[in-house]
């Protein structure tokens, strides 16, 4: 039974609940307190051990209901499973008590099938036979199919999915490609050749069990399917989408789509708490702040009591302030949407983020994001200040109306842009005065570095004054700038 | 077979003894207690406030008539409030009473080495147990026939303080730089930890204890706590009250009333003689269950319909 255990560990493990070895033990000593007998009191035990926040908790529910459900085919129930599962009616043995765990994802489905199959449908060329004799099918499969016996299909099936390793199922492109790959593991080509002899056969009942396997074969196929599909929600849809979220760490910003975005934002909260645990705290031992009585005492005991050398204890925590101010403009928007996702999401460790938008005229949208939730804040943003045309210069001179005033030596200001001012006033001045103020100034380009000076581009000129300036455009960039931005404000 | 034994020897049995102490609770809970004294290992509570999560801890203490050790946790809370302190007062005094002695000790020996080695017999008496003030982890490790350990709000400390609970969670022992390794002397005890979750614990952490999330409980459950609770309360009001209660928490409040605030309600409510519920009670006695004048204010224009609805059911 331990195999069963890490198999659904594995299967957790896939849903992204992390799970540790030591873990892994525990639930075999669990395990073996509480049994397999009862299935709430193992759901508990395991629901104890295994998931450790009350997200992986709901991600456990659903596994366990799958995985344990699913168990059972391969034992003793497998006749119930098998009906409860496509709804083969007619089968008629054990429908009553399947039918407790077998409503899965299969339902909807298996209703359709059903009539495909029980309802005896001609397929409209078939020539009607009518009823009586049939021949005896010869092929192995052919056999198992006519004598219906459910029991033995299923363990076939499974036997074959582990030939194949549908387990390492991955896409769900993939699906067809395993049904067949089982149905021919399980003898479908014997069945196919048997299938077409007989139908060419003189013999009536020859044709009539050609019929009949040729039904018989499309049920197995759907039944394959489902048992495919089902192993593919329980092991491969999480590495999925783990694939997907990779390949959206690397896309450029612009490019991702819009249906993609939720998934964009989970990645980004993701990352950010990452950074957010990695920086949360930082512990400094200062010249002033309390008496650590206990702390001098002890180091002025060989001192023979006399107290002369003082510890003192103080909690420094380092929070930056960061000003950004981003070109929210047509061709920059969607970079500007994922920074000030990103910003945001850092709340914890850095409280004091004040954001700028801008196309021609800046204006402070910090209020905004108070206020709002934060989708709701960057869309609107995006939607009030995105209207006209670039204008550097003027962003420049609202900002140093503003708030300049503002900026003191631990500032870090993030300009995100890229640099085309419409060949107007790049009034570098400013952002010279800027630059002299601030802690850093880093200019995030979307651009890549060789178009950074192409055409209407200032990245040349504006380059001089700045502490930084980085290429920017996908989600693995801006993680490592916002990390080196934590790592230097110190 | 001790009492303690034939009590956690099953889940049915356990919940039956919470019950018996007036903590009802599900079976996913019982299951935690009871996996906690099998196992032997901590338990992390997690959920929102006010759902039982301390009291789970000290109604287990009472059950098994085992002495519960609470430690409260905070910012700032290091090794010398958790686990020892040395007594300096104590030993600066013996420091000046040895000093006058010193002469004795020293009589005779010839040289400086030869001195020294004479003190080095003495030991390191200031750092023994004799000096040594026990805090709350210590405390419980030393307790004979075992006892309940409740670290209370672990998501309070400071992360250092995690990693300083790592070894006493994972082998039930603590080192001490001057003395060694103190470990458990007999029975373990059975530890649980409670966090609201104001910050993520950390994984280490985590993966060294069970987790039980405790959630708001459903009508029933809650009926039933409210009876153990405040048994005097009559059967439609406490149905009453509980369904307002549950649908509450479905509003978008800054605060949702735990179960601690349904039974502060219920008291409340049987103090003012109250046989059902009407809208211009509950808008009376409603900053019992809610805790901002914002929540308050949300609520009020709905109590009328709110208090209909648990009056109709």
């Amino acid at each position: 039974m331990d195999r069963t255990l890490t198999s659904f560990i594995a299967a957790l493990r896939s849903a992204d609940v992390r799970i540790s070895t030591a873990e892994t033990l525990d639930a075999m000593s669990a395990v073996e307190l509480c049994g397999y007998r009862n299935r709430e009191f193992l759901k508990d035990t395991l629901a104890l051990v295994l998931p450790k926040t009350s997200d992986e908790k709901s991600t456990f529910n659903e596994t366990f209901d799958q995985f344990f459900a699913f168990e059972d085919v391969k034992g003793e129930d497998v006749v119930v499973e098998l009906d409860g599962d496509g709804n083969e009616g007619e089968g008629g043995s054990g429908q009553g008590q399947g039918g407790a765990e077998g409503e899965g994802a299969g339902g909807g489905k298996g209703g359709r099938k059903k009539n495909k199959f029980s309802s005896f449908e001609e397929e409209q060329d078939e020539e009607d036979l009518g009823p009586g004799e049939m021949a005896k099918p010869q092929s192995a499969l052919g056999k198992l199919l006519i004598q219906d016996s459910r029991v033995e299909l299923t363990v076939r099936m499974a036997s074959a999915a582990k030939e194949v390793s549908l387990e390492e199922i991955q896409v769900f492109t993939q699906k067809g490609l395993y049904t067949r790959k089982i149905m021919e593991e399980m003898g479908l080509g014997d069945l196919q050749q048997e299938i077409s002899t007989v139908r060419q056969s003189p013999n009536i009942p020859d044709r009539r069990l050609g019929q009949e396997l040729k039904k018989r074969r499309e049920w197995l196929r759907e039944q394959v399917r489902d048992y495919v599909e089902k192993q593919f929600l329980l092991h491969a849809d999480a590495t999925g989408k783990k694939l997907r979220e990779e390949l959206l760490r690397k896309v450029k910003l612009s490019n991702i789509e819009h249906r993609n975005f939720r998934l964009v934002q989970e990645v980004v909260f993701r990352m950010a708490k990452r950074l957010v645990a990695l920086h949360s705290r930082r512990r400094k031992v200062f010249k002033r702040g309390q008496l650590h009585v206990s702390r001098t005492l002890r180091h002025n005991m060989s001192y023979d009591g006399s107290i002369f050398d003082l510890h003192w204890k103080s909690v420094k925590i380092d929070r930056p302030k960061v000003f950004a101010i981003c070109d929210v403009s047509g061709s920059v928007a969607n970079y500007a949407r994922f920074m000030l996702m990103f910003l945001y999401s850092l709340e914890e460790v850095m409280p004091k983020v004040r954001s700028f938008a801008f196309s021609s005229d800046l204006a402070e949208v910090t209020d905004l994001f108070e206020r709002n939730k934060l989708e709701d804040a960057i869309a609107k943003t995006l939607r009030d200040y995105s209207g006209g045309s670039t204008d550097y210069g003027q962003a420049f001179e609202d900002f140093r109306n503003k708030c300049l005033d503002d900026i003191d030596n631990r500032t870090t200001i993030i300009i995100l842009g890229d640099a085309r001012n419409n060949y107007g006033d790049p009034r570098t001045e400013i952002l010279k005065e800027m630059y002299d103020r601030s802690k850093r100034l880093i200019w995030l380009n979307p651009e890549s570095r060789n178009t950074w000076n192409v055409g209407d581009a200032e990245m040349r000129k504006y380059s001089a004054y700045v502490h930084q300036a980085e290429e920017c455009n996908s989600l693995t960039h801006l993680d490592r700038i916002v990390g080196n931005l934590l790592r230097t404000i110190q | 077979m001790t009492d303690i034994d034939k009590l956690a020897g099953s889940v049915s049995n356990l919940q039956a003894g919470l019950e018996a102490h007036r903590y009802i609770c599900s079976s996913q809970i019982a299951t935690a207690v009871y996996l906690a004294y099998q196992l032997r290992k901590p338990v992390l509570i997690e959920g929102p406030p006010g759902v039982g999560k301390t009291e789970l801890a000290k109604t287990t203490a009472e059950m098994f008539e085992l002495p519960l050790i609470r430690l409260q946790c905070y910012e700032g809370l290091d090794e010398a409030k958790a686990i020892y302190e040395w007594k300096y007062g104590k030993q600066l005094l013996y420091t000046q009473v040895l000093k006058e002695t010193l002469d004795e000790v020293l009589q005779g020996a010839k040289g400086f080495t030869e001195s020294v080695n004479r003190l080095h017999e003495f030991g390191d008496i200031f750092f023994s147990e004799e000096f040594m003030e026990p805090r709350p982890l210590l405390k419980a490790l030393k307790e004979e026939d075992g006892c309940v350990l409740l670290i209370d709000e672990v998501d309070k400390s400071d992360h250092e303080f995690e990693s300083l609970l790592l070894e006493i969670l994972s082998d039930f022992q603590v080192s001490i730089p001057e003395i060694g390794t103190v470990k458990a002397i007999a029975e373990p005890p059975i530890v649980f930890l409670t966090s609201n979750n104001t910050r993520e614990i950390s994984d280490a952490l985590k993966r060294r204890c069970l987790h039980l999330y405790i959630p708001f409980p459903d009508s029933d459950l809650e009926q039933r706590i409210i009876h153990a609770r405040v048994p005097e309360i009559p059967p439609e009001l406490r149905r009453q009250l509980v369904t307002f209660i549950q649908e509450l928490r479905d509003l978008d409040l800054k605060k949702v009333p735990a179960i601690s605030e349904t039974i502060d309600w219920a008291r409340t409510l049987l103090l003012l003689h109250t046989e059902s519920l009407d809208a211009d009670l509950v808008r009376d006695t409603l900053n019992v269950i809610l805790k901002f004048q914002e929540d308050i204010d949300n609520v009020a224009a709905e109590i009328t319909t709110l208090t209909s609805k648990a009056v109709k059911n």
